[in-house]
């Protein structure tokens, strides 16, 4: 059984691009803000979370503040355009798996996330 | 009388009286009693010495003095036998002091008692004489001639002295009322001078004919000038300062004020600084306070500090210039780089055709950003006039929107001279705007109609409304209130207005609805 990676983004290309690379070893969830990210999140089952940060409804620090409640040992990626210095804070606050900043690069991010999850 | 005086003036009659004593017609030897006399006289004025000043201005101790010399006299005649001689001559001489010393009614009394004495003196010396006889009939009336006459005289000397007196005492008073007013001028003048000169701000008054009449240390310093130079001196004579005769001329030939005037002046020292300037005409009848009074702030400070506050938001916008732009184009950077590594390992044509539309949408995406970066950077207006008719516009626009319900009326005719993609531009961001803020049964409203210069676009929705929080800070770059928004939109709907020569308006109720008023310039018949 494939493992389960949920996408949030609010950018439709980001989470096409994402599910279109991932799928073939991993089963990919979207969500397209952070409320359905955090309702997903919350009944289902997740090995992986890559989330972005500018989005409506939710913003994604918030959702991975919120999450991390629930879930402490989650691996979460966050896939952004721009790091502010608000968001090293939360990286080092929220135990973030690793923080790519956009354009991100496909062969990178699926190593990182064998690295965390495996296949 | 003084006391010193009426002394003197007895010393005189004593001595004139033991002279007359001594040549009378029975002589004088050492033994005669005359002398006893002439010594209890000399006595009556030893004892008046040590009488105090104060007790001779009263009537009845004068009076009492000059009764003890008419008897006094009066016993030196009978003593001397000297009834016929010129004796009673001295009679005049106390008539006569007597007068100076006292009122008329005082003088006249002591003539009754000379003459009753001189009368019983003459009667005892010869028994039954005539009333007509030369000596009572002269000499007697004469006491009493002599007696108003100088009494007369006596009290229109002492009318003219009081006069005189009180002449001096009205000299006196106004000379103390005039040093009073002029010390109270000088003082009030120091004051005056002290509160200009005290004032933070550059006072400066000039007569209409240019002359400076007063200038405070702080106008000095701006001017770069020494205050006692500048006062006096013409100011069309001070090379750099016409610009601030030409605001203080304009305020005189109105006699209106002028507020708040920005000006710049260059000070004696060739420094360019700018001021701010306030003027107020002074009008008088007195062409030496006719002018205006002009004051001054130095704005040297104040302009380093909007220059360097500025330079900051400058810095600031280009901090948020940055975080933007690598939003905004990082995202479709990502779907372009993403989708063409994907293409180069796919050969399903379906997969392919998506990934290549994916591509197309990022560049076409990052183009737009571009195009928002340009129009928002361009410092000169890009409009290359043409006729617009504003209601062909709207409906094209109109027409590329789906979902949305609109209602174009008013006036059908809104021609306009403008630049077509600009416009195309400014009512697209505002009308997404406002379909944003909807979100049920999307309904806008779009009026045309004139108003004088203008050709007036209403846009109407019956959105969500904006704060009274965000709708001060709506126009500026990178604010948003949207997740997705760029921040971009209203600051680029101004530029284009501000380019068209334009004006904005936008009122909006929370929960109501906004309307977006745009002035745009009517084309000219």
């Amino acid at each position: 059984m494939k493992k389960r990676i949920l996408v949030c983004d609010d950018e439709e290309p980001i989470r096409l691009l994402l599910n279109e690379s991932l799928q073939d070893s991993y089963e990919v969830v979207e969500a397209s803000n952070g409320r359905d990210a955090l309702s997903l999140a919350a009944k289902e089952h997740f090995d992986l979370i890559i989330m972005d940060i500018k989005m409506p409804n939710v913003h994604g620090l918030e959702a991975i503040e919120r999450i991390r409640t629930r879930n402490d040992s989650i691996p979460i990626i966050i896939c952004s355009a721009y790091r502010s210095m608000e968001d090293d804070i939360v990286v080092k606050t929220s135990n973030i798996s690793a923080f790519m900043t956009k354009p991100i690069d496909i062969k990178t991010l699926k190593a990182r996330i064998f690295e965390l999850i495996g296949t | 009388m003084k006391k010193q005086t009426l002394l003197l003036l007895r010393f005189v009659l004593i001595l004139a009286t033991i002279l007359l004593m001594a040549y009378s017609k029975s002589g004088l030897d050492i033994a005669s009693p005359g002398y006893v006399v002439a010594l209890l006289y000399l006595l009556t004025n030893l004892t008046l010495y040590f009488i105090p000043e104060t007790r001779f201005s009263r009537p009845f101790i004068t009076f009492g003095v000059f009764l003890v010399d008419v008897v006094a006299i009066s016993v030196a005649i009978f003593l001397t036998q000297g009834m016929q001689t010129d004796f009673y001559l001295i009679y005049f001489l106390i008539i006569f002091i007597a007068a100076v010393g006292q009122d008329i009614r005082g003088s006249i009394l002591i003539a009754i008692v000379a003459c009753a004495l001189y009368g019983w003196l003459l009667y005892r010396a010869n028994p039954g004489v005539s009333i007509f006889n030369s000596a009572i009939l002269i000499r007697i009336p004469f006491l009493f001639i002599v007696a108003l006459i100088s009494s007369y005289w006596s009290t229109e000397m002492r009318r003219q002295l009081k006069s005189k007196k009180e002449l001096e005492t009205f000299a006196h008073k106004l000379e103390d009322e005039v040093t009073r007013i002029t010390e109270k001028e000088t003082e009030l003048r120091r004051y005056s001078e002290t509160v200009i000169n005290s004032v933070a701000s550059g006072v400066i008054a000039v007569r209409g004919d240019g002359t400076i009449t007063t200038v405070n240390p702080e106008a000095a310093r701006v001017m770069g000038c020494k205050q006692d130079k500048l006062t006096g001196s013409n100011i069309e004579e001070i090379g750099g300062l016409a610009v601030l005769w030409q605001k203080m001329k304009k305020s005189i030939e109105a006699n209106k004020p002028l507020e708040r005037l920005q000006i710049s002046i260059k000070n004696t020292k060739n420094k360019t600084i700018p001021i701010g300037l306030s003027v107020s005409p002074m009008t008088s009848s007195n062409a030496k306070f006719s002018g205006c009074v002009g004051i001054l702030r130095d704005l040297s400070e104040v302009k380093e500090l909007e220059e360097k506050l500025k330079h900051a938001e400058r810095l600031s916008y280009l901090g948020k210039m940055a975080s933007w732009i690598a939003h905004e184009i990082r995202n479709p950077l990502t779907a372009i780089d993403g989708f063409s590594q994907l293409l180069a390992h796919t050969e399903n044509k379906k997969k392919i055709k998506t990934f290549s539309d994916e591509i197309h949408k990022g560049a076409k995406r990052i183009n737009h950003i571009i195009e928002d970066i340009l129009t928002f950077a361009r410092t000169k207006p890009r409009v290359k006039a043409s006729d617009i008719d504003l209601h062909k516009l709207m409906t094209q626009i109109t027409e590329t929107i789906p979902n949305v319900k609109f209602s174009i009326k008013g006036d059908e005719n809104p021609i306009i001279v403008g630049e077509e993609e600009s416009l195309k531009s400014l009512f697209t961001n505002i009308i997404n705007n406002s379909i944003d803020a909807m979100d049920k049964n999307p309904m806008l409203v779009i009026d045309f109609h004139k108003r004088k210069q203008w050709v007036v676009t209403e846009i109407i929705d019956n959105g969500k409304g904006i704060t009274e929080e965000d709708l001060k800070k709506l126009f500026t770059p990178f604010f948003t209130t949207k997740s997705r928004g760029t921040g971009l939109g209203l600051a680029i709907v101004k530029k284009i207005v501000d380019d068209h020569s334009g004006k904005l308006e936008i009122e909006s109720e929370e929960g109501k609805g906004t309307t977006c008023r745009i002035y745009l310039l009517k084309k000219e018949k």
